[in-house]
């Protein structure tokens, strides 16, 4: 009985270290990308935020369609970033193409970064207006992104400790592509 | 032995509770703080009948960014108001950080900063601020229910 206990007190310790000291794979980071870009494809925003880590940041470069305006640069928290997530919920068209995949480990196999290029498709609403309905714009957005992210262990869950995301943007007309409404 | 487990294992609880209520910090001012009336930015600091919280409450515009409260001294907050705006460029970082500080029976705006595009300017903050209670009529403070009372751009209900 005495034993069970100890056992039972040992593991319930021990869990959290083995939390500590998971070896990665690359196949455990690769999954976990999957997993995260299922996340945005379904634009849910509890999901997508659940895998950024608690002091998760976000450093977009942004292009704009007009080239002769200088390309944006803005940092995110985790906590901003969780709120713009919900804001993108709000999309009812939206397709994430990811073009390619580098995952390195770290020596000591902690964390990981991860090199991705992605082709993501949606609707382009002229800043400064308030769409009545999601029909109201004339203009595909596409925005070709080369993200590198750092992938880590939080809790014994893989989560992403910081993204930087370098992101151009380019308009097509919306009679030129075809989305499914989801 | 037994007989002690359980008071033991009560003390522990309770002694953990104490322990993690005593090393928490706040993570927002409390009611005593944002109960009291905003200062006005006349060089009086004439109060402006509404509260810190009426206040914030009436400017719902700021729903749309997330809010994070600070402390950086005793009686005093800083509420950071952050969002991402669509500019003709692409996305750009918009935020505006509000420092309070009690003085009295009042708070006062006491610093702004601001994404570059907005003023970071005391006086105009204020005025800002409280353009949203008088445009909504939100109730005043005890003071100002009095007939004939008066506040910093304060217009009576009718």
């Amino acid at each position: 009985m005495r034993f069970t206990l100890f056992a039972a007190m040992l593991l319930v310790a021990c869990g959290p270290l083995t939390g500590c000291s998971r070896s990665l794979s690359t196949r455990d980071v690769g999954e976990f990308i999957d997993k995260a870009d299922d996340a945005a494809r379904k634009r849910f925003a509890p999901d997508i935020c659940a895998l950024r880590g608690k002091d998760f940041t976000l450093h977009v470069n942004f292009q704009g369609h007009e080239k002769r305006i200088a390309p944006t640069e803005l940092e995110m928290s985790r906590k901003l970033f969780c709120r713009e997530a919900g804001e993108f919920s709000k999309l009812q068209q939206y397709r994430l193409e990811r073009k390619s995949i580098d995952i390195r480990l770290a020596t000591d196999r902690k964390t990981a970064s991860v090199k991705a290029q992605y082709v993501e498709t949606m609707p382009y609403y002229e800043p400064g207006t308030v769409p009545q309905t999601p029909y109201d714009f004339f203009d595909w957005q596409i925005v070709e992104s080369l993200d590198e992210s750092v992938v880590g262990v939080e809790d014994g869950e893989l989560v992403f400790l910081s993204t930087r995301s370098d992101a151009s943007q380019t308009l097509v007309p919306k009679n030129q592509i075809t989305l499914p409404w989801d | 032995m037994r007989a002690l487990a359980g008071p033991a294992m009560l003390l522990v609880i309770v002694g953990g509770f104490a322990i993690s209520r005593m090393t928490s910090t706040e993570k927002a001012p409390s009611r005593e703080f944002t109960e009291l009336e905003l200062a006005g930015a006349d060089d009086d600091h004439t109060g402006s009948c509404y509260s810190l919280s009426t206040v914030l409450i009436a400017n719902r515009a700021y729903n749309n960014a997330s809010r994070t409260w600070t402390k950086p001294r005793d009686d005093a907050w800083t509420l950071l108001l952050d969002a991402v705006v669509q500019g003709h460029g692409g996305p750009v970082r918009w935020f505006q950080e509000f420092t309070f500080e009690k003085h009295a029976e009042q708070v006062r705006l006491v610093h702004v900063k601001a994404s570059e595009n907005l003023d970071s300017g005391l006086e105009h903050n204020i005025d800002e601020l409280l353009e949203a209670p008088k445009t909504l009529q939100s109730t005043p403070v005890d003071r100002c229910l009095a007939p004939g009372a008066t506040g910093y751009l304060f217009v009576p209900r009718r």
